[in-house]
């Protein structure tokens, strides 16, 4: 069934909300409140990329399945699966002032190893992707978030486009210059006017 | 001996009085320059690199040029009070060539600082904080040393990169391509550290939640002193440079009023 969450970024006040390949999301607590206590539930999260198709998405197609691969993204299915965590890990209760957020890509060791599908590695490409939750009891696909807004992730400039010229000379410096220079020539006179009378 | 009328006498006591001035800013130059020089704060290998470092040229000048400004100080004095014709012509002659160098050091100084430029920083540090060695040699050295210097930078100021850690993250870098960016969004100096060298919270500092990053840029703490530096070369030598432009007038007034 559907559940009426949508995946939120995490808060703005860390730094790290998107980097070039991670981005961080808020924990889906007290979402899958009905199933809570079934220990056989395990919550994915689905990234998937504009060409997943997110009005006919399959729902069926399981995690570690080639078509759900990490590895396999983008360039042979359009969306993967990863994070999978029972639903006790999501517990409705939270102590103030814990910060509950999923860092999606941040397993860099498993990227390129095919046995590990459900790898959480790191973002191919700036984005944007969009991602849900969804619950599995066995492989049956049991509930569903909404899709999340857009996300994109940061894409950095090269560091030879930052200009380093344009140093005006400063006020200071012209003053310096100048005056100094006309003291020693007042000073050279003199002491023309000296050696010569 | 000179025409004995108050009017000399006035002119010999301000000469004297004006020496024993420059005698002064000339231990106070040298000194001044000594403690630049020493680079108390380890910036020195940041402008090495930049190839702009003559801000310390100017300072290893002051350093002399106070020295000379003293010897001549004492010079002069003597040459005053013996009304002594050779000795003031010499003493004119060789402060000229010393406020050559003086000036030359304050223009310098100056001119040099309006180079130091947060992006000038910023692109040198990406250009070669952490690059991996290559086989020409010529450059190795500056990188080593760039990278040091950020490294003993970072934590002792608590700051991280020029304008704060999203710098790792808006431009590439040398750093970006031996650290990947889901491991290190930013270096792991720029993370608070325990005693032990460690981070406190590793995973807190690759999220970049607060408290357990630096989120401050360095640019301050390496500007603040490079600009103290540079300023006070130049506005001291100008300051010393006027004061030595009175008292050489006033020795040539002097010179053509006494007899041999």
């Amino acid at each position: 069934d559907m559940i009426p969450y949508t995946p939120t970024l995490a808060s703005s006040s860390l730094l790290g909300r998107t980097t070039t390949s991670t981005f961080v999301l808020e924990q889906p607590r007290c979402v899958f409140s009905t199933m809570e206590n079934d220990t056989n539930i395990i919550i994915w999260l689905v990234v998937a990329t504009p060409e997943g198709r997110w009005v006919n998405f399959n729902n069926s197609l399981g995690p570690g399945t080639k078509a759900r691969a990490f590895q396999m993204f983008p360039s042979d299915t359009s969306a993967y699966m990863t994070l999978g965590t029972t639903i006790l890990q999501y517990p409705c209760l939270k102590n103030p002032g814990d910060i509950t957020v999923l860092r999606v890509g941040s397993e860099t060791s498993c990227a390129k190893n095919n046995s590990r599908p459900t790898c959480n590695g790191p973002l191919p490409f700036p984005g944007p992707y969009r991602v849900k939750f969804l619950a599995f009891n066995g492989s049956e696909p049991v509930a569903e978030t909404d899709w999340s807004a857009p996300i994109t992730l940061k894409e950095a400039k090269a560091y030879n486009s930052i200009p380093t010229m344009g140093s005006r000379h400063s006020g200071g410096m012209i003053a310096i210059t100048t005056i100094l220079s006309i003291l020693f020539a007042v000073l050279l006179a003199g002491l023309l006017a000296m050696i010569i009378s | 001996m000179a025409k004995s009328s108050d009017g000399i006498h006035i002119l010999q006591g301000l000469l004297v009085f004006g020496n024993v001035v420059i005698g002064m800013c000339g231990i106070a130059l040298t000194a001044e320059c000594i403690f630049f020089v020493s680079d108390p704060h380890g910036l020195y290998p940041l402008l090495e690199a930049t190839e702009k470092d003559d801000i310390y040229a100017a300072a290893w000048i002051g350093i002399f040029v106070g020295f000379a400004l003293l010897a001549l100080s004492i010079l002069g004095i003597v040459g005053v009070i013996q009304c002594n014709r050779t000795l003031l012509l010499v003493y004119v002659i060789l402060m000229l060539i010393t406020y050559a160098f003086e000036m030359a050091s304050c223009i310098t100084a100056a001119t040099h600082r309006d180079f130091l430029t947060p992006n000038l920083f910023l692109k040198q540090m990406l250009e070669r904080y952490e690059k991996p060695e290559t086989d020409s040699n010529s450059d190795n050295w500056k990188t080593e040393r760039v990278t040091e210097t950020w490294n003993k930078l970072m934590p002792q100021n608590q700051c991280c990169g020029v304008q704060g850690p999203s710098d790792w993250q808006e431009y590439t870098s040398a750093f970006r391509i031996t650290h990947s960016d889901a491991d290190f969004p930013w270096p792991r100096k720029c993370c608070v550290m325990n005693p032990q060298e460690s981070p406190v919270n590793l995973d807190a500092c690759k999220l970049g939640v607060p408290g357990y990053y630096y989120n401050k840029g360095c640019y301050d703490a390496i500007s603040g002193p490079m600009n103290t530096h540079a300023w006070g070369v130049a506005w001291f030598g100008f300051a010393i440079l006027c004061w030595t432009f009175c008292v050489l007038l006033g020795t040539m007034f002097y010179w053509s009023r006494i007899e041999y």
